[in-house]
């Protein structure tokens, strides 16, 4: 069993689908993705422009799937897509593009690109052209159940710090509860404060919940890597804790592309509905809020300037850009705005498995620039975010920049803002 | 109106004429501010435009009207007095418009000639209706063809002004089967500057706006690929229509006393031709700036465009076929149906085996061999 071309071309036909024919029929080659593209703007190379980075699938597309390309290959016209041309396109498809869909958003005829990069990926990881750094991680996650290497014992450890500093019972592989809490490795290797958030939180609120000693991770490198095999072996490792915990509700932690592949793609990999909800945990907070069940302080914790960044797959892909505003002006007195924002954010530069590899990190360095100015515009202190890897990411740029900026998770601010009982 | 100039056509300045008029000084400069936003000029042209026009000589002015139907014509006049659209007749002299002069036969042929002797190579030639070339004798004036008051007549023009979309593109002489061989201005005289301004007939400020701007600056204004004014023709009657947004909105009247038409939807379904036609209906209006025939509730139909009235019928929406679909033309319709039909097949078969190649993806199967 390996990787080959062959299969890579198989992988690539066998994606082809309705979205993807009318997308790369109705593109018009206006060229406006690129303006929308943070490793265009940053850089100024035209490689970067989004619709540039499928050329090969929509070669395929073309010479596979349509009449014209049918024929022209027939009487030998028609580039094949070759291995070469595939490792050539491997940093396109993997390091410089963090499938934020913010061209998606600019696309006159509506073509959702971050979907193609996504069928794009099944092809190039079936051929073998995955960047290294990305295959590594996916190989520990379905081997120890975590792409940072993280097991349970680990987690047990940090379970045992926060009972002891917030003097509470961390459930776990309870049954018949309210809430089946997850997280990403990054809340608990560098951000335990989370977990202690969360639990405060549901803890105040009445809600019951737990963690699943065999479904704590969040995060999916199988979508990242673009293998729907593996993303659905790892999806169905928490499906199945849900439905054996009987939990109402699975939170999916403050991690951007975990949301998008629990509550979007993971019913569409499941090939079924699943029997509880998704929730991210801000939409879960922002619903506490209104049946009056987060009792928040009156005095605001926060009275310094800030501002808000969106994670792509949480405000643009997932929806969630209100709640987190109105949980933020409810702790903090000096929220400022962005001027891209909302939907319309600029990615943090390490989105969709770009921060697991490591070959892309001068790339990311260099799109930070765009965040940068966008906070020294605003002239904050304080970031506040809701994806553990945009934290993580954005931290090491701030230092690599020598940026006097502070990083905060929205789960802790609004947790640090609860009454004291 | 004009009569013919016996001794001389060398016409005194346009001041002149307008204090002879008894036309005040602010009035002029009031009209002059309405013309310079009209031409989409700045504020600050409408004194220049002002004085430019009252020094200048008057222009010396040739209309020649061929198969036409006099609506042109009419159109122009039809700016009711005492608008200042009607001054512009003062700001020319108009030497030659058989409908509109007063001499008859001989005096009347007399004064093109004279006016054409005088002022050779200075003269602005206005033309409307188009030129038969069947034969000769489908129309002529003082036994003179069309064909050839034309040729003679162009030659000492300084520019040539086609009005109407007859002397245009033809018009509705030149529809089918066009028995008359009828041809556009455009389609005889090649060697002088043209200015198209279409329509059945063309807007009385977008005539005069066209005239003052030449008047003005001495040149002709920046015009598009099918010879029309910019300023006027940039846009289509549907990109600057008021209902618009109806049609954004796909909210469309499906008959003319339907609900939707009643409360002034989209006409597109039912004819409609303002999204390909460019003309300034939509902003100038018509009648003094009352209206235009969307806002009375009919469609446009496309007038001041090339082959407008072979262009399917008027309460045909623009989607729809030109000519009945039959014979050779269903027969390729059903046979790019079969076409997909068969390629979509090729596509459903070509997608399953790809599927049914699939092996299940592992994490030994993410690197290669060589590797």
């Amino acid at each position: 069993m390996t990787a080959t071309l062959a299969k890579g071309i198989n992988a690539f036909k066998e994606v082809m689908d309705a979205p993807i024919a009318s997308f790369f029929s109705s593109c018009v080659h206006c060229g406006l993705c690129a303006e929308a593209c943070l490793f265009y703007t940053e850089s100024g190379d035209a490689r970067f422009t989004p619709i540039h980075k499928i050329e090969p699938l929509r070669r395929i597309w073309q010479q596979e799937y349509t009449l014209l390309g049918k024929l022209g290959s027939m009487v030998g016209f028609g580039k094949e897509v070759t291995d070469a041309e595939l490792a050539e396109w491997e940093s396109l498809v993997y390091d410089s593009c963090t499938m934020c869909g913010r061209c998606a958003m600019v696309c006159p005829v509506g073509n959702d690109l971050t979907y193609m990069i996504r069928k794009m990926r099944e092809g190039m990881v079936a051929a073998g052209h995955a960047p290294e750094g990305l295959v590594t991680a996916t190989q520990r996650a379905i081997s120890s159940g975590s792409p940072a290497g993280v097991k349970w014992v680990t987690v047990q450890a940090q379970i045992r710090r926060l009972e002891k500093q917030h003097g509470y019972t961390v459930p776990v592989d309870q049954v018949d509860v309210d809430y089946l809490v997850l997280m990403s490795s990054w809340e608990i290797l560098n951000f335990p404060e989370y977990l202690g958030a969360v639990g405060r939180i549901l803890n105040q609120a009445g809600k019951t919940w737990t963690l699943a000693s065999d479904a704590y991770e969040a995060t999916n490198s199988g979508i990242q890597i673009g293998s729907s095999d593996l993303a659905r072996e790892l999806v169905s490792r928490i499906v199945s804790a849900a439905e054996r915990l009987k939990a109402r509700c699975v939170i999916s932690p403050e991690c951007g592309h975990a949301y998008t592949a629990i509550r979007w793609d993971g019913p569409n990999l499941m090939g079924r509905p699943f029997g509880f909800e998704v929730k991210h945990i801000l939409e879960v907070l922002d619903n506490l809020r209104r049946a009056g069940k987060l009792k928040l302080k009156n005095q605001k914790s926060l009275t310094q300037p800030l501002t808000y960044h969106d994670p792509c797959q949480i405000s643009r892909r997932g929806g969630v850009y209100e709640q987190p505003r109105t949980l933020l002006n409810a702790c903090a007195s000096d929220f400022r705005e962005m001027a891209d924002t909302g939907v319309m954010n600029w990615c943090c530069g390490g989105g969709g498995g770009v921060s697991a590899n490591e070959r892309a990190e001068p790339l990311r360095m260099n799109v930070f620039k765009k965040k940068k100015s966008q906070i020294e515009a605003l002239g904050v202190k304080t970031l506040v975010t809701a994806c553990a890897n945009c934290r993580v990411v954005m931290e090491e740029a701030l230092e690599h920049y020598g940026m006097d900026v502070e990083m905060l998770g929205l789960t802790e601010v609004v947790a640090d803002q609860l009454e004291e009982n | 109106m004009k009569t013919a100039h016996p001794f001389t056509s060398e016409p005194g300045t346009v001041g002149e004429g307008l204090a002879q008029r008894g036309v005040s000084r602010r009035n002029f400069l009031k009209y002059c501010s309405t013309l310079a936003s009209l031409l989409a000029l700045p504020a600050g042209m409408a004194p220049v435009l002002a004085a430019a026009i009252a020094t200048a000589r008057r222009q010396s002015v040739i209309w020649l009207s061929f198969q036409e139907c006099t609506g042109c014509t009419e159109s122009i006049t039809r700016s009711h007095s005492p608008t200042l659209e009607n001054l512009i007749f003062d700001l020319i002299s108009l030497d030659y418009h058989h409908t509109l002069q007063a001499a008859s036969a001989e005096a009347a042929e007399q004064a093109r000639e004279q006016a054409m002797h005088d002022n050779v190579g200075k003269y602005l030639l206005i033309v409307d209706g188009s030129i038969p070339l069947g034969n000769p004798g489908y129309s002529t004036i003082a036994g003179i063809s069309n064909h050839a008051m034309l040729l003679d007549s162009a030659r000492g023009a300084a520019v040539i002004v086609a009005v109407g979309t007859c002397a245009t593109y033809g018009g509705i002489p030149k529809a089918d089967p066009n028995p008359t061989g009828a041809v556009s201005v455009s389609d005889i005289v090649k060697d002088k500057p043209i200015i198209n301004i279409p329509g059945c007939p063309p807007i009385p400020v977008v005539m005069t706006g066209v005239l003052a701007h030449f008047l003005t600056f001495g040149k002709i204004p920046e015009l598009d690929g099918l010879g029309r004014p910019k300023v006027f023709y940039g846009e289509t009657i549907h990109d600057r229509c008021y209902r618009r947004p109806f049609y954004d909105q796909g909210k469309f009247a499906q008959s003319f006393d339907d609900e939707a038409a009643r409360r002034g939807w989209c006409l597109f379904k039912l004819g409609c031709k303002g999204p390909v036609t460019y003309n300034a209906c939509a902003t100038t209006k018509w009648n003094d700036g009352t209206s235009f025939p969307i806002q009375s509730g009919h469609g446009c139909i496309g007038c001041s465009e090339p082959n407008f009235w072979d262009a399917g019928g008027f309460y045909q929406a623009l989607s729809m076929p030109i000519t009945p679909v039959q014979g050779t033309l269903a027969a390729a319709a059903a046979a790019g149906a079969a076409a997909g039909v068969a390629v979509t097949w090729h596509n459903r078969s070509k997608k399953s085996a790809a599927r049914a190649a699939h092996q299940k993806m592992t994490v030994d199967d993410l690197k290669r061999e060589e590797q």
